[in-house]
Protein backbone atom coordinates (compact mmCIF):
# COMPACT_ATOMS: atom_id res chain seq x y z
CA UNK A 1 0.00 0.00 0.00
CA UNK A 2 1.30 3.39 -0.94
CA UNK A 3 0.24 6.73 0.53
CA UNK A 4 2.88 6.52 3.26
CA UNK A 5 5.14 9.53 3.56
CA UNK A 6 8.12 10.60 5.66
CA UNK A 7 9.32 14.18 5.51
CA UNK A 8 10.41 17.35 7.24
CA UNK A 9 7.72 19.91 8.11
CA UNK A 10 7.37 23.52 6.97
CA UNK A 11 4.79 25.48 8.99
CA UNK A 12 2.58 28.29 7.63
CA UNK A 13 -0.41 30.30 8.91
CA UNK A 14 -4.20 30.49 8.62
CA UNK A 15 -6.49 31.63 5.78
CA UNK A 16 -3.92 31.20 2.99
CA UNK A 17 -5.67 32.40 -0.18
CA UNK A 18 -4.90 30.42 -3.36
CA UNK A 19 -4.51 33.71 -5.25
CA UNK A 20 -2.53 35.73 -2.73
CA UNK A 21 -0.49 33.97 -0.05
CA UNK A 22 -0.23 30.64 -1.91
CA UNK A 23 0.37 31.95 -5.41
CA UNK A 24 0.60 35.31 -7.23
CA UNK A 25 -2.63 35.17 -9.27
CA UNK A 26 -1.94 37.92 -11.80
CA UNK A 27 1.49 36.60 -12.80
CA UNK A 28 -0.01 33.18 -13.52
CA UNK A 29 -3.15 34.50 -15.20
CA UNK A 30 -1.19 36.80 -17.50
CA UNK A 31 1.18 34.02 -18.56
CA UNK A 32 4.17 35.75 -16.95
CA UNK A 33 4.62 32.53 -14.97
CA UNK A 34 4.31 29.45 -17.19
CA UNK A 35 2.56 26.32 -15.88
CA UNK A 36 5.90 24.50 -15.82
CA UNK A 37 7.22 27.15 -13.40
CA UNK A 38 4.40 27.10 -10.81
CA UNK A 39 6.72 25.31 -8.37
CA UNK A 40 9.16 28.21 -8.42
CA UNK A 41 6.43 30.60 -7.23
CA UNK A 42 4.31 28.64 -4.78
CA UNK A 43 4.33 30.29 -1.28
CA UNK A 44 6.73 33.04 -2.41
CA UNK A 45 4.30 35.77 -1.31
CA UNK A 46 4.79 34.46 2.25
CA UNK A 47 8.38 33.16 2.05
CA UNK A 48 10.29 34.16 -1.10
CA UNK A 49 12.91 31.45 -0.48
CA UNK A 50 10.48 28.56 0.01
CA UNK A 51 10.90 26.93 -3.44
CA UNK A 52 14.70 26.87 -2.97
CA UNK A 53 14.59 25.62 0.61
CA UNK A 54 11.94 22.92 0.17
CA UNK A 55 13.28 19.43 -0.54
CA UNK A 56 11.54 16.60 -2.33
CA UNK A 57 9.42 14.68 0.15
CA UNK A 58 8.96 17.59 2.58
CA UNK A 59 5.58 18.11 4.24
CA UNK A 60 3.72 21.44 4.32
CA UNK A 61 1.62 22.19 7.40
CA UNK A 62 -0.87 25.07 7.56
CA UNK A 63 -3.56 26.44 9.86
CA UNK A 64 -7.28 26.84 9.40
CA UNK A 65 -9.18 27.53 6.15
CA UNK A 66 -6.31 26.31 3.96
CA UNK A 67 -6.62 27.32 0.29
CA UNK A 68 -9.43 29.81 0.77
CA UNK A 69 -10.80 32.05 -1.97
CA UNK A 70 -11.33 30.89 -5.52
CA UNK A 71 -11.01 27.38 -6.96
CA UNK A 72 -7.66 28.05 -8.64
CA UNK A 73 -5.19 25.16 -8.57
CA UNK A 74 -1.82 26.77 -9.40
CA UNK A 75 -0.50 26.34 -5.85
CA UNK A 76 -1.41 22.64 -5.80
CA UNK A 77 0.40 22.11 -9.09
CA UNK A 78 3.33 24.09 -7.66
CA UNK A 79 3.57 21.89 -4.55
CA UNK A 80 3.49 18.77 -6.74
CA UNK A 81 6.25 20.17 -8.97
CA UNK A 82 8.44 20.82 -5.94
CA UNK A 83 7.89 17.25 -4.80
CA UNK A 84 6.06 18.24 -1.59
CA UNK A 85 4.77 14.87 -0.41
CA UNK A 86 1.63 16.08 1.35
CA UNK A 87 -0.16 18.96 3.08
CA UNK A 88 -1.56 18.79 6.62
CA UNK A 89 -3.94 21.55 7.73
CA UNK A 90 -6.10 22.43 10.71
CA UNK A 91 -9.01 22.78 8.25
CA UNK A 92 -9.61 23.07 4.52
CA UNK A 93 -11.56 25.35 2.27
CA UNK A 94 -13.82 23.24 0.07
CA UNK A 95 -12.23 24.19 -3.27
CA UNK A 96 -8.81 23.29 -1.87
CA UNK A 97 -10.02 19.86 -0.71
CA UNK A 98 -11.56 19.06 -4.09
CA UNK A 99 -8.68 20.26 -6.23
CA UNK A 100 -6.00 18.62 -4.06
CA UNK A 101 -7.71 15.24 -4.37
CA UNK A 102 -8.44 15.74 -8.07
CA UNK A 103 -4.78 16.53 -8.78
CA UNK A 104 -3.39 13.82 -6.51
CA UNK A 105 -1.86 15.94 -3.71
CA UNK A 106 -2.31 13.95 -0.48
CA UNK A 107 -3.93 15.98 2.30
CA UNK A 108 -4.82 15.43 5.94
CA UNK A 109 -7.15 17.59 8.00
CA UNK A 110 -6.48 17.62 11.75
CA UNK A 111 -7.77 20.44 13.98
CA UNK A 112 -5.13 21.25 16.59
CA UNK A 113 -2.17 19.80 14.66
CA UNK A 114 -0.17 23.03 14.88
CA UNK A 115 0.03 22.68 18.66
CA UNK A 116 1.56 19.21 18.27
CA UNK A 117 4.08 19.71 15.46
CA UNK A 118 6.85 22.30 15.06
CA UNK A 119 8.71 23.45 11.97
CA UNK A 120 11.58 21.09 11.22
CA UNK A 121 9.94 18.08 12.91
CA UNK A 122 10.09 14.88 10.88
CA UNK A 123 6.75 13.12 10.42
CA UNK A 124 5.79 9.71 9.15
CA UNK A 125 2.22 9.72 7.85
CA UNK A 126 0.07 6.82 6.68
CA UNK A 127 -3.13 7.93 4.94
CA UNK A 128 -4.62 4.42 5.00
CA UNK A 129 -4.21 3.68 8.70
CA UNK A 130 -4.76 7.31 9.73
CA UNK A 131 -1.58 7.71 11.70
CA UNK A 132 0.90 10.59 12.05
CA UNK A 133 4.11 9.63 13.84
CA UNK A 134 6.16 12.61 14.96
CA UNK A 135 9.64 11.09 14.83
CA UNK A 136 11.15 14.20 16.43
CA UNK A 137 8.82 14.39 19.46
CA UNK A 138 8.05 10.65 19.55
CA UNK A 139 4.32 11.39 19.59
CA UNK A 140 1.66 9.52 17.62
CA UNK A 141 -1.52 11.19 16.36
CA UNK A 142 -4.52 9.26 15.05
CA UNK A 143 -6.87 10.72 12.44
CA UNK A 144 -9.90 9.47 10.51
CA UNK A 145 -8.72 8.36 7.05
CA UNK A 146 -10.48 9.58 3.92
CA UNK A 147 -12.96 7.09 2.45
CA UNK A 148 -11.52 4.34 0.25
CA UNK A 149 -12.70 5.86 -3.04
CA UNK A 150 -10.84 9.12 -2.38
CA UNK A 151 -7.68 7.25 -1.31
CA UNK A 152 -7.98 5.36 -4.62
CA UNK A 153 -7.93 8.70 -6.48
CA UNK A 154 -4.80 9.77 -4.55
CA UNK A 155 -3.16 6.38 -5.24
CA UNK A 156 -3.84 6.88 -8.95
CA UNK A 157 -2.12 10.30 -8.60
CA UNK A 158 -5.25 12.17 -9.60
CA UNK A 159 -8.80 11.90 -10.87
CA UNK A 160 -7.94 11.75 -14.58
CA UNK A 161 -5.72 8.67 -14.19
CA UNK A 162 -8.26 7.17 -11.80
CA UNK A 163 -11.00 7.64 -14.40
CA UNK A 164 -8.72 6.32 -17.13
CA UNK A 165 -8.10 3.14 -15.10
CA UNK A 166 -11.87 2.67 -14.95
CA UNK A 167 -12.24 3.33 -18.68
CA UNK A 168 -9.50 0.76 -19.45
CA UNK A 169 -11.14 -1.74 -17.11
CA UNK A 170 -14.37 -1.32 -19.06
CA UNK A 171 -16.23 0.04 -16.03
CA UNK A 172 -17.23 3.28 -17.77
CA UNK B 1 -34.13 14.05 13.63
CA UNK B 2 -34.89 16.71 11.04
CA UNK B 3 -32.59 17.49 8.13
CA UNK B 4 -31.21 20.70 6.66
CA UNK B 5 -31.81 21.71 3.06
CA UNK B 6 -28.24 20.80 2.05
CA UNK B 7 -28.51 17.34 3.66
CA UNK B 8 -31.74 16.70 1.75
CA UNK B 9 -30.29 17.82 -1.58
CA UNK B 10 -27.11 15.75 -1.21
CA UNK B 11 -29.02 12.66 -0.04
CA UNK B 12 -31.14 12.85 -3.18
CA UNK B 13 -28.08 13.32 -5.41
CA UNK B 14 -26.37 10.33 -3.77
CA UNK B 15 -29.49 8.16 -4.06
CA UNK B 16 -29.60 7.65 -0.27
CA UNK B 17 -32.48 8.03 2.14
CA UNK B 18 -30.41 10.35 4.34
CA UNK B 19 -26.88 11.68 4.81
CA UNK B 20 -25.13 13.30 7.77
CA UNK B 21 -22.42 15.97 8.15
CA UNK B 22 -18.88 14.69 7.72
CA UNK B 23 -19.96 11.85 5.44
CA UNK B 24 -18.42 11.56 1.97
CA UNK B 25 -20.90 10.40 -0.69
CA UNK B 26 -20.52 9.29 -4.27
CA UNK B 27 -22.96 10.78 -6.74
CA UNK B 28 -23.98 10.53 -10.35
CA UNK B 29 -26.06 13.68 -10.75
CA UNK B 30 -28.36 13.44 -13.71
CA UNK B 31 -28.82 17.15 -14.38
CA UNK B 32 -26.85 19.04 -16.97
CA UNK B 33 -23.19 19.98 -16.77
CA UNK B 34 -22.22 23.46 -17.88
CA UNK B 35 -18.75 23.92 -19.28
CA UNK B 36 -17.81 27.53 -18.82
CA UNK B 37 -15.29 29.56 -20.71
CA UNK B 38 -14.97 27.96 -24.12
CA UNK B 39 -13.16 31.19 -24.96
CA UNK B 40 -10.57 30.66 -22.22
CA UNK B 41 -8.27 28.16 -23.92
CA UNK B 42 -9.27 24.89 -25.64
CA UNK B 43 -8.53 22.96 -22.45
CA UNK B 44 -11.14 20.21 -22.77
CA UNK B 45 -10.21 19.03 -26.28
CA UNK B 46 -6.54 19.01 -25.21
CA UNK B 47 -7.29 17.19 -21.96
CA UNK B 48 -9.41 14.52 -23.69
CA UNK B 49 -6.72 14.08 -26.34
CA UNK B 50 -3.96 13.63 -23.79
CA UNK B 51 -6.03 10.97 -21.98
CA UNK B 52 -6.91 9.26 -25.27
CA UNK B 53 -10.65 9.62 -24.54
CA UNK B 54 -13.12 10.03 -27.39
CA UNK B 55 -16.44 9.70 -25.62
CA UNK B 56 -18.54 11.90 -23.33
CA UNK B 57 -20.57 10.54 -20.43
CA UNK B 58 -23.71 12.06 -21.93
CA UNK B 59 -23.40 14.61 -24.78
CA UNK B 60 -27.04 15.71 -24.34
CA UNK B 61 -26.30 16.90 -20.80
CA UNK B 62 -23.29 19.01 -21.72
CA UNK B 63 -23.75 22.74 -22.30
CA UNK B 64 -20.96 24.92 -23.68
CA UNK B 65 -20.75 28.69 -23.44
CA UNK B 66 -18.19 31.38 -24.23
CA UNK B 67 -18.41 33.09 -20.88
CA UNK B 68 -16.28 35.20 -18.54
CA UNK B 69 -14.86 37.38 -21.30
CA UNK B 70 -18.06 38.50 -23.02
CA UNK B 71 -16.26 38.95 -26.30
CA UNK B 72 -13.56 37.60 -28.56
CA UNK B 73 -11.00 40.39 -28.55
CA UNK B 74 -7.45 39.22 -28.57
CA UNK B 75 -5.63 37.22 -31.23
CA UNK B 76 -3.11 34.78 -29.84
CA UNK B 77 -4.02 35.37 -26.18
CA UNK B 78 -5.22 32.40 -24.15
CA UNK B 79 -8.38 34.20 -23.01
CA UNK B 80 -11.02 36.08 -25.05
CA UNK B 81 -9.96 33.88 -27.89
CA UNK B 82 -12.33 33.09 -30.78
CA UNK B 83 -10.12 30.22 -31.92
CA UNK B 84 -10.40 28.63 -28.51
CA UNK B 85 -14.21 28.71 -28.68
CA UNK B 86 -14.25 27.38 -32.24
CA UNK B 87 -11.84 24.52 -31.46
CA UNK B 88 -13.83 23.53 -28.36
CA UNK B 89 -17.17 23.66 -30.13
CA UNK B 90 -15.94 21.61 -33.11
CA UNK B 91 -14.65 18.97 -30.71
CA UNK B 92 -17.95 18.92 -28.78
CA UNK B 93 -20.06 18.61 -31.94
CA UNK B 94 -17.94 15.66 -33.05
CA UNK B 95 -18.66 13.94 -29.72
CA UNK B 96 -22.41 14.42 -30.19
CA UNK B 97 -23.24 17.59 -28.24
CA UNK B 98 -26.44 18.92 -29.89
CA UNK B 99 -26.56 22.42 -31.40
CA UNK B 100 -29.10 23.70 -28.87
CA UNK B 101 -26.55 23.03 -26.08
CA UNK B 102 -23.91 25.26 -27.65
CA UNK B 103 -24.46 28.90 -26.77
CA UNK B 104 -23.10 31.93 -28.56
CA UNK B 105 -22.41 35.57 -27.66
CA UNK B 106 -25.56 37.67 -27.71
CA UNK B 107 -27.60 34.94 -26.01
CA UNK B 108 -25.63 34.44 -22.81
CA UNK B 109 -23.58 36.51 -20.34
CA UNK B 110 -22.09 35.56 -16.99
CA UNK B 111 -22.94 31.87 -16.51
CA UNK B 112 -24.05 32.16 -12.89
CA UNK B 113 -26.67 34.69 -14.00
CA UNK B 114 -27.67 32.45 -16.91
CA UNK B 115 -28.05 29.36 -14.70
CA UNK B 116 -30.88 31.07 -12.84
CA UNK B 117 -32.26 33.05 -15.78
CA UNK B 118 -32.65 29.99 -17.97
CA UNK B 119 -33.99 27.87 -15.12
CA UNK B 120 -31.08 25.37 -15.10
CA UNK B 121 -30.24 25.69 -11.40
CA UNK B 122 -33.46 24.12 -10.17
CA UNK B 123 -34.34 24.47 -6.47
CA UNK B 124 -33.64 21.18 -4.71
CA UNK B 125 -31.12 19.98 -7.30
CA UNK B 126 -27.34 19.85 -7.71
CA UNK B 127 -26.02 22.22 -10.37
CA UNK B 128 -22.54 21.38 -11.67
CA UNK B 129 -20.22 23.53 -13.71
CA UNK B 130 -16.60 23.50 -14.83
CA UNK B 131 -14.08 25.91 -13.37
CA UNK B 132 -15.41 28.72 -11.16
CA UNK B 133 -16.12 28.55 -7.46
CA UNK B 134 -18.88 31.13 -7.78
CA UNK B 135 -21.15 28.35 -9.04
CA UNK B 136 -22.39 28.48 -5.43
CA UNK B 137 -24.35 31.62 -6.40
CA UNK B 138 -27.37 29.40 -7.08
CA UNK B 139 -27.65 28.66 -3.34
CA UNK B 140 -29.69 31.87 -3.35
CA UNK B 141 -32.53 29.92 -4.98
CA UNK B 142 -32.11 26.75 -2.89
CA UNK B 143 -29.97 24.87 -5.41
CA UNK B 144 -26.58 23.37 -4.49
CA UNK B 145 -24.02 24.67 -7.00
CA UNK B 146 -20.60 23.11 -7.28
CA UNK B 147 -17.71 23.66 -9.64
CA UNK B 148 -15.65 20.61 -10.50
CA UNK B 149 -12.50 22.59 -11.36
CA UNK B 150 -9.60 20.18 -11.80
CA UNK B 151 -12.12 17.32 -11.85
CA UNK B 152 -14.18 18.64 -14.76
CA UNK B 153 -12.48 16.58 -17.48
CA UNK B 154 -13.04 13.32 -15.66
CA UNK B 155 -16.64 14.16 -14.86
CA UNK B 156 -17.36 14.78 -18.52
CA UNK B 157 -16.07 11.27 -19.26
CA UNK B 158 -17.57 9.42 -16.27
CA UNK B 159 -20.58 11.40 -14.96
CA UNK B 160 -19.33 10.46 -11.47
CA UNK B 161 -18.33 12.74 -8.65
CA UNK B 162 -18.36 12.97 -4.85
CA UNK B 163 -19.39 15.34 -2.11
CA UNK B 164 -18.60 15.84 1.56
CA UNK B 165 -21.75 16.58 3.51
CA UNK B 166 -21.25 19.86 5.41
CA UNK B 167 -22.53 21.08 8.75
CA UNK B 168 -24.84 24.09 8.68
CA UNK B 169 -24.88 27.39 10.55
CA UNK B 170 -28.13 29.32 10.76
CA UNK B 171 -28.06 33.09 10.27
CA UNK B 172 -31.24 34.76 11.41
CA UNK B 173 -31.45 38.30 10.05
CA UNK B 174 -34.14 40.18 11.92
CA UNK B 175 -35.73 43.59 11.45
CA UNK B 176 -35.86 45.43 8.12
CA UNK B 177 -33.07 46.76 5.91
CA UNK B 178 -33.00 50.53 5.55
CA UNK B 179 -33.25 52.16 2.14
CA UNK B 180 -29.96 51.89 0.22
CA UNK B 181 -28.83 48.75 2.09
CA UNK B 182 -28.50 45.79 -0.27
CA UNK B 183 -27.97 42.00 -0.05
CA UNK B 184 -24.30 42.72 -0.62
CA UNK B 185 -24.11 44.79 2.59
CA UNK B 186 -25.76 41.97 4.56
CA UNK B 187 -23.12 39.47 3.43
CA UNK B 188 -20.14 41.77 4.07
CA UNK B 189 -21.59 42.69 7.46
CA UNK B 190 -21.71 39.00 8.43
CA UNK B 191 -18.14 38.54 7.13
CA UNK B 192 -17.06 41.44 9.35
CA UNK B 193 -18.73 39.78 12.35
CA UNK B 194 -17.57 36.16 11.91
CA UNK B 195 -14.34 36.61 9.90
CA UNK B 196 -12.84 34.71 6.96
CA UNK B 197 -12.79 31.45 8.92
CA UNK B 198 -16.22 31.87 10.47
CA UNK B 199 -17.94 29.11 8.52
CA UNK B 200 -15.17 26.80 7.29
CA UNK B 201 -16.58 24.02 5.13
CA UNK B 202 -20.03 24.81 6.51
CA UNK B 203 -23.23 25.98 4.90
CA UNK B 204 -24.50 29.44 5.76
CA UNK B 205 -28.26 29.01 5.88
CA UNK B 206 -30.02 32.36 5.77
CA UNK B 207 -33.39 32.87 7.45
CA UNK B 208 -35.47 35.64 9.04
CA UNK B 209 -37.64 38.57 7.98
CA UNK B 210 -34.85 40.36 6.08
CA UNK B 211 -34.22 37.27 3.92
CA UNK B 212 -37.96 36.63 3.42
CA UNK B 213 -38.37 40.14 2.11
CA UNK B 214 -35.17 40.17 0.04
CA UNK B 215 -35.39 39.92 -3.76
CA UNK B 216 -34.02 36.92 -5.64
CA UNK B 217 -31.32 39.26 -7.00
CA UNK B 218 -30.24 40.18 -3.47
CA UNK B 219 -30.16 36.54 -2.35
CA UNK B 220 -28.02 35.52 -5.34
CA UNK B 221 -25.63 38.37 -4.69
CA UNK B 222 -25.08 37.17 -1.10
CA UNK B 223 -24.76 33.49 -1.99
CA UNK B 224 -22.14 34.26 -4.64
CA UNK B 225 -19.75 35.43 -1.93
CA UNK B 226 -20.18 32.66 0.66
CA UNK B 227 -16.67 31.28 0.05
CA UNK B 228 -15.08 34.35 1.63
CA UNK B 229 -16.36 33.33 5.06
CA UNK B 230 -14.78 29.92 4.39
CA UNK B 231 -18.21 28.42 3.65
CA UNK B 232 -18.91 25.58 1.25
CA UNK B 233 -21.97 27.46 0.08
CA UNK B 234 -24.88 29.56 1.24
CA UNK B 235 -28.44 28.28 1.15
CA UNK B 236 -31.71 30.20 1.12
CA UNK B 237 -34.79 27.99 1.54
CA UNK B 238 -36.83 28.54 -1.63
CA UNK B 239 -40.15 30.33 -1.08
CA UNK B 240 -43.12 30.91 -3.38
CA UNK B 241 -41.30 33.78 -5.12
CA UNK B 242 -38.51 31.37 -6.17
CA UNK B 243 -40.88 28.59 -7.19
CA UNK B 244 -42.90 30.99 -9.36
CA UNK B 245 -39.67 32.24 -10.96
CA UNK B 246 -38.66 28.74 -12.08
CA UNK B 247 -42.16 27.70 -13.13
CA UNK B 248 -42.18 30.69 -15.48
CA UNK B 249 -38.86 29.63 -17.02
CA UNK B 250 -38.79 25.88 -17.38
CA UNK B 251 -41.05 22.90 -17.95
CA UNK B 252 -38.62 20.63 -16.18
CA UNK B 253 -40.05 19.11 -13.00
CA UNK B 254 -38.30 20.02 -9.75
CA UNK B 255 -38.67 19.25 -6.07
CA UNK B 256 -37.74 22.22 -3.89
CA UNK B 257 -36.26 21.23 -0.53
CA UNK B 258 -36.46 23.19 2.71
CA UNK B 259 -34.91 22.58 6.13
CA UNK B 260 -37.02 20.81 8.72
CA UNK B 261 -37.95 22.85 11.82
CA UNK B 262 -35.96 20.42 14.00
CA UNK B 263 -32.90 20.24 11.70
CA UNK B 264 -29.54 20.36 13.45
CA UNK B 265 -27.30 23.44 13.23
CA UNK B 266 -23.92 23.67 14.87
CA UNK B 267 -24.47 27.35 15.61
CA UNK B 268 -27.12 30.04 15.23
CA UNK B 269 -26.33 33.72 14.82
CA UNK B 270 -28.94 36.47 15.05
CA UNK B 271 -28.17 39.88 13.54
CA UNK B 272 -30.42 42.93 13.49
CA UNK B 273 -30.76 43.91 9.82
CA UNK B 274 -32.13 47.35 10.75
CA UNK B 275 -28.68 48.28 12.08
CA UNK B 276 -26.66 47.32 9.00
CA UNK B 277 -24.85 50.24 7.32
CA UNK B 278 -23.33 50.23 3.82
CA UNK B 279 -20.21 48.04 4.10
CA UNK B 280 -16.80 48.47 2.43
CA UNK B 281 -14.01 45.85 2.24
CA UNK B 282 -10.49 47.32 2.41
CA UNK B 283 -7.62 45.97 0.23
CA UNK B 284 -5.52 43.90 0.01
CA UNK B 285 -7.41 41.35 2.13
CA UNK B 286 -10.92 40.06 1.51
CA UNK B 287 -12.04 40.15 5.13
CA UNK B 288 -11.29 43.63 6.51
CA UNK B 289 -14.79 45.10 6.55
CA UNK B 290 -15.73 48.65 7.66
CA UNK B 291 -18.85 50.77 7.79
CA UNK B 292 -18.78 53.12 4.80
CA UNK B 293 -18.39 56.10 7.16
CA UNK B 294 -14.86 54.91 8.02
CA UNK B 295 -13.77 54.92 4.38
CA UNK B 296 -15.59 57.99 3.06
CA UNK B 297 -13.22 60.24 1.09
CA UNK B 298 -10.78 57.62 -0.26
CA UNK B 299 -10.13 58.82 -3.85
CA UNK B 300 -11.05 56.36 -6.63
CA UNK B 301 -10.09 56.29 -10.31
CA UNK B 302 -12.33 53.42 -11.41
CA UNK B 303 -15.74 52.04 -10.53
CA UNK B 304 -17.32 48.77 -11.60
CA UNK B 305 -20.72 47.08 -11.22
CA UNK B 306 -20.98 43.58 -12.68
CA UNK B 307 -19.70 39.97 -12.36
CA UNK B 308 -21.61 37.11 -10.68
CA UNK B 309 -21.74 39.19 -7.46
CA UNK B 310 -23.75 42.01 -9.05
CA UNK B 311 -24.99 43.18 -12.47
CA UNK B 312 -28.56 41.99 -11.85
CA UNK B 313 -31.68 44.08 -12.50
CA UNK B 314 -31.89 45.37 -8.94
CA UNK B 315 -28.26 46.55 -9.06
CA UNK B 316 -28.73 48.36 -12.35
CA UNK B 317 -31.95 50.02 -11.20
CA UNK B 318 -30.18 51.18 -8.02
CA UNK B 319 -27.27 52.60 -10.05
CA UNK B 320 -29.68 54.42 -12.37
CA UNK B 321 -31.63 55.79 -9.40
CA UNK B 322 -28.43 57.31 -7.98
CA UNK B 323 -27.02 58.52 -11.33
CA UNK B 324 -30.26 59.96 -12.75
CA UNK B 325 -29.57 63.57 -13.77
CA UNK B 326 -25.98 63.33 -12.45
CA UNK B 327 -22.58 62.70 -14.06
CA UNK B 328 -19.73 60.31 -13.38
CA UNK B 329 -16.77 62.25 -11.91
CA UNK B 330 -14.46 63.45 -14.73
CA UNK B 331 -11.49 61.51 -13.30
CA UNK B 332 -13.41 58.22 -12.97
CA UNK B 333 -13.86 55.40 -15.51
CA UNK B 334 -17.12 53.69 -14.52
CA UNK B 335 -17.70 50.29 -16.15
CA UNK B 336 -21.14 48.70 -15.78
CA UNK B 337 -21.45 45.18 -17.18
CA UNK B 338 -24.92 43.62 -17.37
CA UNK B 339 -24.99 40.04 -16.14
CA UNK B 340 -26.59 38.75 -19.31
CA UNK B 341 -27.93 39.78 -22.69
CA UNK B 342 -31.46 39.38 -21.29
CA UNK B 343 -30.62 41.70 -18.38
CA UNK B 344 -29.29 44.25 -20.87
CA UNK B 345 -32.53 44.03 -22.83
CA UNK B 346 -34.56 44.71 -19.69
CA UNK B 347 -32.26 47.66 -18.85
CA UNK B 348 -32.98 49.02 -22.28
CA UNK B 349 -36.76 48.57 -21.99
CA UNK B 350 -36.84 50.22 -18.56
CA UNK B 351 -34.77 53.23 -19.62
CA UNK B 352 -32.00 52.25 -17.21
CA UNK B 353 -29.46 51.96 -20.01
CA UNK B 354 -30.14 55.48 -21.30
CA UNK B 355 -29.79 56.98 -17.81
CA UNK B 356 -26.44 55.27 -17.25
CA UNK B 357 -25.05 56.19 -20.67
CA UNK B 358 -26.14 59.79 -20.22
CA UNK B 359 -24.29 59.89 -16.91
CA UNK B 360 -21.08 58.85 -18.67
CA UNK B 361 -20.93 55.15 -17.75
CA UNK B 362 -19.05 52.75 -20.04
CA UNK B 363 -21.44 49.85 -20.76
CA UNK B 364 -19.51 46.63 -21.33
CA UNK B 365 -20.60 43.45 -23.15
CA UNK B 366 -22.49 41.00 -20.86
CA UNK B 367 -20.06 38.69 -19.05
CA UNK B 368 -17.65 39.05 -16.13
CA UNK B 369 -16.45 42.54 -17.10
CA UNK B 370 -13.60 43.94 -15.00
CA UNK B 371 -13.77 41.34 -12.23
CA UNK B 372 -11.00 39.00 -13.47
CA UNK B 373 -9.14 41.85 -15.17
CA UNK B 374 -10.25 40.94 -18.71
CA UNK B 375 -12.03 44.18 -19.61
CA UNK B 376 -10.67 47.70 -18.84
CA UNK B 377 -8.05 46.30 -16.43
CA UNK B 378 -6.62 48.59 -13.75
CA UNK B 379 -3.31 50.36 -14.42
CA UNK B 380 -0.47 50.92 -11.93
CA UNK B 381 -1.58 52.31 -8.57
CA UNK B 382 -5.17 52.91 -9.67
CA UNK B 383 -7.93 52.61 -7.08
CA UNK B 384 -11.25 50.92 -7.85
CA UNK B 385 -14.53 50.69 -5.94
CA UNK B 386 -16.53 47.70 -7.11
CA UNK B 387 -19.41 45.37 -6.32
CA UNK B 388 -17.59 42.44 -7.98
CA UNK B 389 -16.24 39.41 -6.13
CA UNK B 390 -12.80 39.97 -4.64
CA UNK B 391 -9.81 42.24 -4.21
CA UNK B 392 -6.46 40.44 -3.92
CA UNK B 393 -3.48 42.18 -5.58
CA UNK B 394 -3.67 41.80 -9.35
CA UNK B 395 -7.25 40.54 -9.43
CA UNK B 396 -8.53 43.36 -11.64
CA UNK B 397 -5.30 44.36 -13.36
CA UNK B 398 -1.92 45.59 -12.19
CA UNK B 399 -0.69 44.16 -8.87
CA UNK B 400 -0.14 47.68 -7.47
CA UNK B 401 -3.80 48.68 -8.04
CA UNK B 402 -6.12 48.72 -5.01
CA UNK B 403 -9.65 47.32 -4.99
CA UNK B 404 -12.31 48.37 -2.46
CA UNK B 405 -15.53 46.35 -2.40
CA UNK B 406 -19.01 47.70 -1.69
CA UNK B 407 -22.64 47.48 -2.79
CA UNK B 408 -23.75 48.68 -6.24
CA UNK B 409 -25.29 51.70 -4.47
CA UNK B 410 -21.96 52.58 -2.82
CA UNK B 411 -20.13 52.10 -6.14
CA UNK B 412 -22.52 54.40 -8.03
CA UNK B 413 -22.37 57.16 -5.39
CA UNK B 414 -18.57 56.93 -5.22
CA UNK B 415 -18.32 57.20 -9.01
CA UNK B 416 -20.16 60.54 -8.89
CA UNK B 417 -17.82 62.05 -6.29
CA UNK B 418 -14.55 60.39 -7.34
CA UNK B 419 -14.11 59.18 -3.77
CA UNK B 420 -15.78 56.59 -1.55
CA UNK B 421 -19.21 57.96 -0.66
CA UNK B 422 -22.16 56.93 1.50
CA UNK B 423 -24.88 56.21 -1.09
CA UNK B 424 -27.73 57.26 1.18
CA UNK B 425 -27.11 60.95 0.50
CA UNK B 426 -28.21 60.35 -3.11
CA UNK B 427 -31.41 58.45 -2.31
Amino acid sequence: MALKFKGKVWVFGDNLDVDNELFPFRKGDSGEIKPSEFGQWVMTNVDPDFPRKAKKGDIVMTGTNMGCGHDHAEAIKGFLQLGISMVISESFNRNWLRNAIYLGLPIVEYPGIKKMVKEGDVLEVDLHTGEIKNITSKQTIKFTPLPEFLLDILEAKGIDRYTDNQVKAGKI
Amino acid sequence: MGKTIIEKILAKAAGKSEVSPGEYVEAKPTARFVLLGTDMGPRMPAAFKSMGWDKLWNPKKLILAPEHCGSYTRVGAEFTNRQSHVTTVQWARKLGVPDENILELGRIGNCHHIAVEKGWALPGSVYLSGPDGHSITVGGVGCFGSCLSAGATSFMRSGWTWFRVPESIKFNITGKLRDGIMGRDVYEYILGQIGPAGAIYQVMEMVGPVIDEMSIDGRLSMACLAMFTGAKTMMVNPDQKVIDWFKARTNEPFEPQVSDPDAKYIKTYTFDGSKIEPQVVIPPHRHIVKNVSETVGVPVTNAFIGSCASGRDEDMIMAARILKGRKVHPKVMFNITPGSSAAMQRMSEQGVLATLIEAGVFICAPGCGMCPGFYTPLAENEVCITSSTTNYPGRMGDESAQVYLGSPATVAASAIEGKITDPRKYL
